[in-house]
């Protein structure tokens, strides 16, 4: 097991899990989201080639009411 | 008989896209979702600002959201607020290319707290990538004249200056800077954007000869934000219509609007 935030919160998950594990096991449903690795857009063609690290940062975006 | 007054065209260009409105709303800080919703179609506004925050996987109201602004019908403009460096702001534009399915992005890059005075060297600096990236930058900046023509230099074909800080509803702080802008820049799709406060500050700086403003906490925290969003519509209209007919050069002096030929009594004055 490795250790990854997620949206500001320490996560345990299972090493070489990709992208589109990842948010499949935090069950993500919602209508739109995308993701950023430690700061760095990663694109949904990437989802399955790109792997979580132990101490890595995931965002995932929707969308909120902006001015 | 009247004359039906028509503007001069009936539609102008921002971004590739052909709009009649002038008007660019807001969807924050409504009372509630269904009033954000009657608000903007009352506005008859064409383009909508939306954002990215961090959602949980439980969490369905940004699909309730989105759904809203998708029924809406009209151009999304996804912004970076929040973002504190140019690299955060390409990371979140690329967020919001993928999940609005848009190439359009307000760009805010934010370089102080205490004003959220926009930061002029990091705006340039994610402006110059985002254009290169194929994105539509509607950056968001200061009335400086010289970082206007930084973002011109590097691609912008839209320029947002400031009215005065984000949701202070002062208006127009610097009238001539905006103005400086305007007759610098005749090529350029200019936006007054943020502290607009009160329907008349939309009016004046249509007058100056914008493209367009952008506003949301003086629709949205107006005590009757429907209301108001009909009374920002034809304001934007007013605005336009003046600077379109040209408005009058201010005199030193008074002048008589009235003939004085025939005037009766007529003072004579003596030594």
């Amino acid at each position: 097991m490795i250790k990854i935030s997620v949206n500001g919160e320490v996560k345990e998950i299972e090493e070489n899990l990709n992208i589109e594990e990842l948010v499949n096991l935090l069950n993500y449903k919602i209508a739109g989201f995308a993701v950023a690795l430690n700061s760095t857009f990663v694109a949904i063609s990437s989802y399955n080639k790109t792997i979580v690290k132990a101490g890595d940062t995931i965002d995932i975006l929707a969308p909120v009411q902006g001015g | 008989m009247t004359k039906n007054i028509q503007y001069e065209s009936e539609t102008w260009e921002i971004g590739g896209k052909t709009l009649t409105s002038r008007l660019l709303i807001g969807s924050a800080l409504y009372p509630s979702p269904s009033n954000m919703e009657e608000a903007i179609r009352t506005s008859e506004a064409q383009i909508v600002t939306v954002a990215l925050r961090r959602q949980s996987a439980g969490d369905k109201a940004g699909g309730d959201f989105w759904n809203i602004i998708k029924s809406l019908g009209i151009e999304v403009l996804p912004n970076t607020a929040g973002c504190h460096s140019a690299k955060e702001a390409i990371t979140v534009a690329k967020m919001a290319r993928e999940v609005f399915g848009t190439n359009w992005i307000k760009l805010e890059v934010i370089g102080d707290q205490y004003n959220l005075q926009p930061d002029p060297f990091e705006t340039v600096k994610a402006a110059e990538v985002l254009v290169k990236d194929g994105f539509e930058v509607f950056p968001y900046t200061t009335d400086d004249l010289v970082v206007a023509k930084r973002l011109a230099d590097v691609g912008c074909k839209i320029i947002m200056p400031w009215g005065s800080m984000i949701g202070s509803g002062k208006g127009l702080m610097n009238p001539d800077n905006l103005r400086a802008i305007r007759e610098q820049f005749p090529e350029l799709k200019l936006i007054v954007d943020a502290g607009i406060g009160k329907p008349s500050h939309a009016t004046e700086a249509m007058e100056l000869g914008y493209d367009g403003v952008l506003l949301n906490s003086a629709i949205a925290l107006a005590h009757d934000p429907i209301k108001m969003a009909d009374a920002f519509k034809y304001a934007v209209e007013a605005g336009r219509f003046g600077y379109e007919a040209g408005v009058m050069q201010k005199r030193e002096f008074a002048s008589a609007s009235t003939p004085t030929v025939g005037t009766p009594f007529w003072h004579q004055f003596k030594d």
